[in-house]
């Protein structure tokens, strides 16, 4: 965001960013990276019941190049924490990150060698969602405070 | 079931210095076999048409050190014949100090992965391996971790983790 950063801090951008947040939080592209059993409540939440499109994500794009939202949903071992790293760096900014599940949150009841204690060991993590698994309407709350987190991000703000 | 006994009859007969104990528990035949002899013990139990065990169930790695404070390893195998619906369980203890046995991957192939899965997780050495590699710790891991001794929260070496923050180029 270059030129609106010009108008300085008024109502100019106070509008810009209404559009632009309004956009992107409408239509955030989750990449669901499914590993374990969230996974499976993940696409629960994509199914017609819980519907998830009616929020806007609705293109579940499996390529990190096209989507802007990360669903790190399961266990994340240290096998896999370069694999999560690799991705989570494909993406295009702005980009966010929702730990879906006890063991993407905190390593969840895997404190054992093989498993990353939480998957802000790696990435940075912006909204945290426990249980085991999440349910699907949980994983909708977990979206909205997502949407509402995107609401007040600015274009001022690098 | 007797057929399954006069397996280890007819392998004591074979190889009288191999066999250290044969047991049956329940049906199930388990076959001690000292470390020296296993390829031919196995090549023997494979293309023998009595016994035909051309199916190897499993292979695994034990560590008797707080069974039974011997400090020695073991490896187990379970085969299986899949035409006479018998099976059998070997069992070769190996000293945990120095622990290599050869390999069976010569008489069943499947032997490759479950070797490299117990050279990972205990270090056991397998002689004469095609690819004897970590399998399913991630790369630069340090240490055995079935083993007794290592911590269930035992943890990466902190330069590990950089890695992984960092990022792989």
């Amino acid at each position: 965001m270059g030129i609106e950063t010009t108008f300085g801090d008024n109502i100019i951008t106070t509008q810009i960013d209404k559009v632009v947040n309004w956009g992107r939080k409408n239509a955030l592209w989750p990449m669901p990276f499914g590993l374990a059993c969230c996974a499976i409540e993940m696409m629960s939440a994509v199914a017609p019941r819980y519907d998830l499109a009616r929020f806007g994500a609705e293109v579940f794009r499996f390529s990190p190049r096209q989507s802007d939202l990360m669903i790190v949903a399961g266990t994340v071992t240290y096998k896999m924490a370069a694999v999560t790293r690799k991705i989570y760096d494909q993406m295009p900014e702005p980009k966010w990150v929702i730990a879906m599940g006890a063991c993407a949150s905190s390593g969840g009841i895997y404190d054992t060698y093989a498993t990353v204690q939480g998957v802000d060991e790696i990435i940075p993590v912006d909204v945290y969602l426990p249980g085991c698994p999440p349910r699907p309407e949980a994983l909708i709350h977990a979206l909205m405070e997502i949407q509402k987190k995107i609401s007040k991000e600015s274009v001022l703000d690098d | 079931m007797v057929e399954v006994s006069a397996i280890g009859k007819k392998l004591k007969k074979k190889f009288p210095k191999a066999v250290t104990k044969v047991k049956t528990f329940r049906g199930e035949l388990t076959i001690s076999i000292d470390k020296d002899y296993i390829e031919r013990v196995a090549k023997f139990l494979c293309d023998d048409k009595a016994s035909d065990f051309d199916y190897l169930s499993d292979l695994c790695g034990l560590d008797k050190s707080r069974l039974d404070s011997s400090d020695t390893f073991e490896v187990v195998y379970h085969l299986y014949s899949l035409k006479k619906n018998h099976r059998v369980r070997l069992k070769v203890e190996i000293p945990a100090s120095n622990p290599s046995i050869d390999t069976v991957t010569n008489v069943w192939k499947t032997a490759d992965w479950h070797e490299r899965e117990a050279y990972d997780m205990f270090g056991i050495f397998f002689n004469g391996h095609p690819n004897l590699e970590r399998i399913l710790t991630p790369e630069g891991f340090e240490g055995n971790p079935l083993r007794k001794d290592y911590p269930l929260k035992g943890r990466q070496p902190d330069s590990l983790r950089e890695v992984y923050r960092k990022g792989k180029e």
